[in-house]
């Protein structure tokens, strides 16, 4: 036992003193500047509880809502609100609503997490339903207006919040990604980053000491409760998260705000605070961390693979990634954030306020959550298909100084469409597809190299099919080059052979 | 006081503003320029007021260039805004940013219209009027 196991005081201790309005209740803020002015041993001993906040998009999150029996009664089997698609594998009319869930009719711009807003706000949502109709469950269809207040129950139950923290991203690619983590630029034109660091509730307590199941928590404006670790948490990476639950009835819609990330899809805003008590030294220091101690990777979105083998491309701490640049080589890039700190603050701000106040008592977990644990990739059963299996390896090619008429009547008697252009060492120096080359014979052009494009969109053999079909389909281009890492054509994969090779889904040749 | 400035094709290859740059001392800073050999558009801010202001835009007139008001780009609904922070790094101009105190806070000067903030703000604070 080292000496930061010492107990300082007890949860029931601190619950004593918020009775009696005697607590001690700072901001993670507040506790930072507190440890510099005083050091840690004087904080320790003076403050009783640090609050913690965040407020960003958590697309894990969602709510269990009962509709209550019409007459005559109905099996749920489909149920939209606003359109929104509802979860109905579940008893008659009992449901689950997503937050990324997206509207039928509005798509992008209206999704689950609207719904919940909309429904915490306390306005009429349209509900629609239908079935097949029992003996016990005669109605088939319903279509009637309800408000929050109409629902029997109405439970936030959230598989994944409050993420401990979270890459950063960029974008190296030379267009622009639309992604959950929102706009990125070409060329690093730019770097957006989640969490609200030194504030992050459980950056506060990474041991997890004191936060555990059962933990009393700030969720949506209301009170709620951690019931668990989250889904993918990865405490032994410091990627922890949790799982969380509260009464919808109670929370305010400032908190809870629905969200469209462009081209991605819904989420929705959830504002969460933890109360962290300082029982001991360790958790006091834990709880005075400070954004430049506070690590992530900024990983590139460019590279279209798993999100845990996305490039790294630097690791930076929060402090500099919220300065607004981050230096990358001889750049400086900037950088801001997608979850809100002024409103983490707001978030701690309250939860002292409430126990100040004495209408909040800290909770001791009824049993730790994990610490250890990864989180695995999906295994995907057969191989993923590659450029490599349904590419042509038998390509045509032309050099630059090619005359364009006979090339032309090449293509024509090959029946094909697209002529990679290859140096004299056989490197990829452009491509010319059949309506270039009529274009050029009409315009009395001579030599290929006047025509053929030069910045050429390639494929890799190893590179998934899908994620070139996306590159072809981004780029409006029916035909790609397949090269090696120095440039040499290998193939080439057209849209053709796409169509024709992978038949009846992912069953090929 | 930012303006926009269309040049037709029989100006469009003349060094006017810098012209005019010259002969007034007054330091005009180009937004955004978008030029071809037919016709250029530049959005400007001119750091003067008054008669100053009235006298650069008469010299652009004079020059054969076309001069109108740029008015508000873009309009922020600061009820709906979460201050989160998604559409400052994407902005090419820098026009937005945070204050001390983490709102946001919009610098029309520096904002050349182009939407990118418009289509970034997950909460659809911002709009083009
Ligand atoms: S429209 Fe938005 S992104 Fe574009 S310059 Fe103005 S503030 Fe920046
Ligand atoms: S992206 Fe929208 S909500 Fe976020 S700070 Fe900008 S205007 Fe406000």
């Amino acid at each position: 036992m080292s000496e930061e196991d010492g107990e300082i005081r007890s949860i029931d201790e601190i619950n004593e003193k918020i009775k009696h309005g005697d607590a001690v209740v700072l901001t993670a803020e507040e506790m930072i500047k507190l440890v510099e002015s005083s050091g840690l041993e004087v904080a320790a001993k003076e403050v009783d509880v640090v609050t913690s906040g965040t407020f960003g998009a958590m697309c894990s999150s969602g709510a269990f809502l009962n509709f209550g029996h019409s007459d005559p009664p109905i099996k749920m089997a489909r149920c939209w609100l606003n359109d929104v698609p509802v979860y109905k594998g579940l008893a008659a009319v009992d449901g689950y609503l997503g937050a990324s869930s997206m509207s039928e009719t509005k798509g992008f711009e209206y999704g689950g997490g609207h719904v919940i807003e909309d429904l915490v706000s306390g306005r009429d949502i349209l509900l629609r339903a239908e079935s097949y109709g029992t003996d016990c469950y005669p109605r088939r269809h319903i279509e009637t207006a309800i408000t929050i207040d109409d629902l029997n129950q109405a439970m936030l139950v959230n598989p994944r919040n409050c993420y401990q923290k979270y890459d950063a991203a960029t974008n190296s690619s030379d267009r622009v990604l639309y992604t959950y983590m929102g706009t990125l630029l070409p060329n690093y034109g730019n770097i957006t980053f989640s969490g609200a660091g030194q504030l992050n509730p459980l950056c506060k307590d990474p041991n997890y000491e004191t936060i555990g199941f059962g933990t009393k928590i700030f969720l949506g404006g209301g009170k709620g409760y951690i019931i668990g670790e989250g889904t993918q948490h990865n405490p032994t990476s410091g990627y922890g998260t949790l799982m969380v639950k509260g009464d919808l009835k109670q929370m305010n819609s400032r908190y809870l705000r629905g969200a469209s990330f462009h081209r991605y899809g819904t989420t929705l805003y959830v504002g969460v605070g933890i109360p962290i008590p300082i029982i001991n030294m360790r958790v006091a220091r834990t709880a005075a961390l400070k954004d430049d101690e506070i690590y992530v990777d900024i990983r590139d979105y460019g590279a279209a693979v798993r999100p845990d083998l996305r490039p790294v491309i630097k690791r930076v701490s929060y402090a500099e990634l919220r300065s607004g640049k981050v230096t990358i080589g001889d750049r400086d890039i900037p950088s801001s954030s997608l979850s809100s700190y002024k409103m983490a603050r707001e978030i701690a701000e309250t939860i002292k306020k409430w126990i100040l106040e004495g209408t909040f008592f800290l909770t001791r977990p009824i049993e730790p959550l994990p610490k250890h644990g990864r989180t695995k990739p999906l295994k995907v059963k057969g191989r993923e298909l590659r450029v490599g299996d349904i590419m042509s390896r038998n390509v045509i090619t032309a050099k630059p100084s090619d005359d364009i008429k006979e090339v032309a009547a090449r293509l024509v008697e090959r029946g094909i469409d697209h002529l990679p252009v290859v140096d004299e060492d056989g490197k990829l120096a452009g491509i010319v597809t059949s309506w270039d080359l009529a274009r050029a014979i009409a315009q009395d052009k001579r030599r290929l190299e006047e025509i053929m494009t030069r910045k050429v969109i390639v494929a890799f053999e190893n590179e998934s099919i899908d994620v070139v079909v996306r590159r072809m389909a981004q780029h409006n281009i029916s035909g790609v080059p397949v090269v090696d890492r120095k440039n040499n054509v290998v193939g080439i994969l057209t849209t053709d052979d796409v169509s024709r090779k992978i038949v009846g889904g992912r069953t090929a040749q | 006081m930012r303006v926009k400035l269309i040049y037709s094709h029989s100006v469009v290859e003349k060094p006017i503003l810098a012209s005019i740059v010259l002969k007034t001392g007054i330091p005009i800073n180009i937004l955004e320029a978008r030029i071809n050999a037919q016709k250029g558009e530049l959005i400007i801010s001119i750091p003067a007021s008054g008669e100053k202001l009235e006298e650069i835009l008469n010299l652009f007139r004079e020059s054969g260039v076309q001069v109108q008001e740029f008015i508000e780009t873009l309009r922020i609904d600061w009820d709906k805004c979460i201050a989160c922070g998604a559409c400052i790094s994407p902005c090419p101009t820098r026009a937005l940013r945070f204050r001390e105190d983490w709102k946001l806070e919009f610098i029309e000067e520096k904002c050349v219209a182009c939407g990118i903030c418009v289509a970034a703000c997950p909460v659809k604070a911002i709009n083009m009027p």
